[in-house]
């Protein structure tokens, strides 16, 4: 883990309250997705125990929604990911530091734009842009 | 002019929530039925809205945050999750109806079948969602609405007895011949219209489309205080001229050209033909407020990028949303139910999940680390907990009164 | 493990006795000095703020590694906390008074006294609903901590 110039100083939330159902918006301001589970990690990485220290390492998304809904379970691996360290501000949204272009999270949109959307005419007209 | 463009949104999220298709005939009905005995719920429907869309767009220009957003991240996926659905089906068979609407105006002024003009109503509000700018999308949608003020021509045209009018109105009792709970169905219904919730879906979401901040703030107040009172007005307008005309003579309303028929008594071919383009307008200004909302909630529920503003292929799923919104809503159509008695009916299922949208809202309003110094004020605290109770009651009785009347019959 | 399985988690004490549910999983987040967001962010920020309007009134934080602090341990089940319950925020009246009169009792837990966290049994559950509810395990000798989060200190402006 990166030490990124931490000023020795925390802010204390809870999960529920401050980040689970928040907005992700990736480093242009584009939302990603919201934020549907946080999973955990040990100190090297590892799976993380009751007691001892954990952290959480990334953001899930997706079908971690249902699995909380609906119950069940799946093997975190398999659920697409957001790295923590990709975390750069937490406001009203959680502000990642990487382009989504780059994120497997984000792959219903790529699939959505390059299969269909960006397919029909005007799909990929700026609106702004005038008439 | 300037002026006049900066209230669109806030005149077009009132078109969508006082005057679209399903309200016009429920305007009508009350009038022709209950007369002006039930103008006092427009006015509270009025205040209400107004409180809960200044909020809802107070939060939007402070935190950058729409409505849903702040739905889902206050309530948690699951009751968030219920609040979608419901919120998703309403939007779909009110967006039902004024696709169904806009063919039924277009019938009335061309006289082709108004089946035939389905295909083409939908692939209109397509493709005005897919290419026109959203402030060019709320000017002309939102203004060419107004022509609705044709009601309220014609009833100084009709020159009535504006005594009888205010004695009807004040003190507010149901007719004599009309059971009480179907005067109480009606003053749900109407309640349940005024404060939709996709209305305050459509303006905040707009507000992030117009890049609010919080400077303004002032910009948001203006667009609450001119256009909700519109909107009203125009209802009231529509309920009174069929007060007048209809009351009377025993008609009991069922269709469109019914309730135009005072506005040609009155005034004629010429304002008939500035109604019909208003009817028309502000139908389709309905269908895309509501075609759009439904991209919005989904879009918010989910955290996927969203907007107008976006090119289509950096909002994909958003699109994607909206195009089956509208193929729904043309399939719905095609089973030939009567998509107006349809949304009257959701509007009453609409009061029962009021509660879910406008608890958030006041919340969210409140909390600093969201609004910083913008945090609600006292009286508009006061006022926000008397009309979450008013929302609570209105939610409980909906369902039964529906029930106990056979929806108002 | 996920925050989502912890959250709704039956809490045992050391003994076996129910104490209650899993309302929320407290961390503490570290703060980062903002200039450290490297070269050229002045123009990703520009143009941040023009997509997405974000108000210098709401708060935001530059943040680096979340660190589990403990549990919120709480006589009852799920719902809608709105986050009142840990504020000192009142209005508007009456939701924040109803909202804390039923989390009364709510206490937080040092993740260092989580003895055992069970995965529900994967066999046919009691219940019925597969999955079930995990299950949180507290050491002998654990401490009930005061639940309340500090109120929003002023580090910026301060």
């Amino acid at each position: 883990m990166t030490d990124r110039g931490t000023r020795g100083e925390v802010r204390l939330v809870d999960a529920r309250l401050h980040l689970l159902s928040r907005q992700v918006l990736d480093s242009d301001g584009e939302p990603v997705r919201t934020v549907d589970d946080l999973e955990l990690a040990g100190p090297d990485g590892g799976e993380a125990r009751a007691g001892q220290e954990a952290h959480v390492s990334a953001i899930l998304v997706g079908p971690a929604l249902a699995l909380r809904l609906f119950g069940g379970r799946a093997p975190t691996s398999r659920l697409p990911h957001i790295a923590w360290e990709d975390v750069g501000h937490l406001g009203t949204a959680i502000e990642l530091t990487v382009p989504s272009d780059g994120l497997d999270a984000d792959w219903v949109e790529h699939w959505l734009r390059d299969r269909l959307v960006g397919r029909i005419p005007g799909g990929r007209r700026d609106p702004e842009a005038g008439s | 002019m300037r002026k006049m463009l900066a209230v669109a949104l806030g005149v077009l999220t009132a078109i969508g929530g006082f005057v679209d298709i399903g309200d016009l005939v429920t305007n009508a009905v009350v009038g022709s039925r209950f007369g002006m005995s039930l103008v006092w719920v427009v006015v509270v429907g009025v205040v209400g809205i107004c409180l809960f869309a200044s909020m809802a767009g107070r939060v939007a220009a402070v935190s950058g945050r729409a409505t849903f957003e702040i739905i889902r991240e206050r309530l948690g996926p699951r009751a968030a999750g219920a609040n979608l659905v419901a919120s998703f089906a309403i939007n779909l068979l009110t967006l039902t109806a004024e696709i169904g609407g806009i063919t039924l105006a277009l019938h009335l002024a061309s006289s082709v079948e108004p089946r035939l003009w389905i295909p083409v109503a939908a692939l209109a509000v397509w493709l005005v969602l897919w290419r026109v700018k959203f402030q060019v999308l709320e000017n002309v949608a939102g203004l060419m609405g107004l022509l609705l003020v044709g009601f309220a021509v014609a009833l100084f045209l009709l020159g009535p007895d504006w005594g009888e009018l205010l004695r009807q109105a004040v003190p507010p009792s149901a007719p004599g011949n009309e059971h009480p709970a179907a005067y109480w169905y009606y003053a749900v219904a109407l309640f349940g219209a005024a404060m939709t919730p996709y209305e305050v879906f459509f303006f905040s979401s707009g507000a992030v489309e117009e890049r609010w901040t919080s400077k303004d703030l002032a910009t948001n107040r203006l667009n609450v205080m001119v256009g909700f009172p519109l909107g009203g007005l125009l209802s009231v307008a529509i309920a009174a001229c069929a007060a007048v005309v209809l009351l009377p003579a025993g008609i009991e309303v069922s269709s469109l050209s019914q309730i135009v028929l005072p506005v040609a008594q009155a005034g004629g071919v010429l304002l008939l033909a500035v109604v019909i383009v208003g009817i028309v307008a502000a139908t389709f200004g309905a269908a895309l407020e509501t075609a759009l909302s439904s991209g919005y909630t989904m879009a918010q529920y989910l955290g996927w990028s969203w907007g107008k503003f976006r090119r289509p292929a950096r909002a994909a799923r958003f699109h994607v949303t909206m195009i089956v919104a509208v193929l729904l809503a043309v399939g719905i159509l095609m089973t030939s139910v009567d998509p107006i008695a349809v949304t009257e009916m959701s509007v009453v299922f609409s009061a029962v999940a009021l509660p879910l949208t406008y608890v958030p809202i006041l919340v969210v309003a409140n909390d600093p680390e969201y609004m910083g110094e913008h945090v609600n004020g006292r009286v508009m605290n006061a006022l926000g907990g008397v009309y979450l109770l008013i929302v609570v009651v209105a939610a409980v009785a909906a369902v039964p009164l529906m029930i106990a009347t056979g929806a108002g019959s | 493990m996920n925050v989502g399985d912890l959250l709704d988690a039956r809490v045992l004490g050391p003994d076996g006795a129910a104490l209650g549910v899993v309302v929320d999983v407290r961390l503490a987040l570290e703060l980062r000095d903002e200039p450290d967001d490297g070269p050229g962010d002045g123009q990703d920020r520009e143009e941040e703020e023009h997509d997405a309007p974000l108000s210098a009134h709401a708060r935001r934080d530059a943040v680096g590694r979340a660190v589990v602090v403990g549990l919120l341990v709480g006589p009852r089940g799920a719902g809608s906390y709105h986050g009142y319950e840990r504020t000192d925020v009142r209005s508007p009246w009456p939701i924040p008074q109803l909202v804390r009169r039923r989390h009364r009792g709510t206490y937080l837990v040092r993740w260092e006294d989580v003895a055992a966290v069970d995965a529900p049994d994967d066999g046919a559950g009691a219940g019925g609903r597969p999955g079930g509810a995990w299950r949180v395990r507290l050491a002998p000798g654990y401490t009930e901590r005061p639940p309340d989060l500090p109120a929003a200190r002023q580090a910026q402006q301060g």
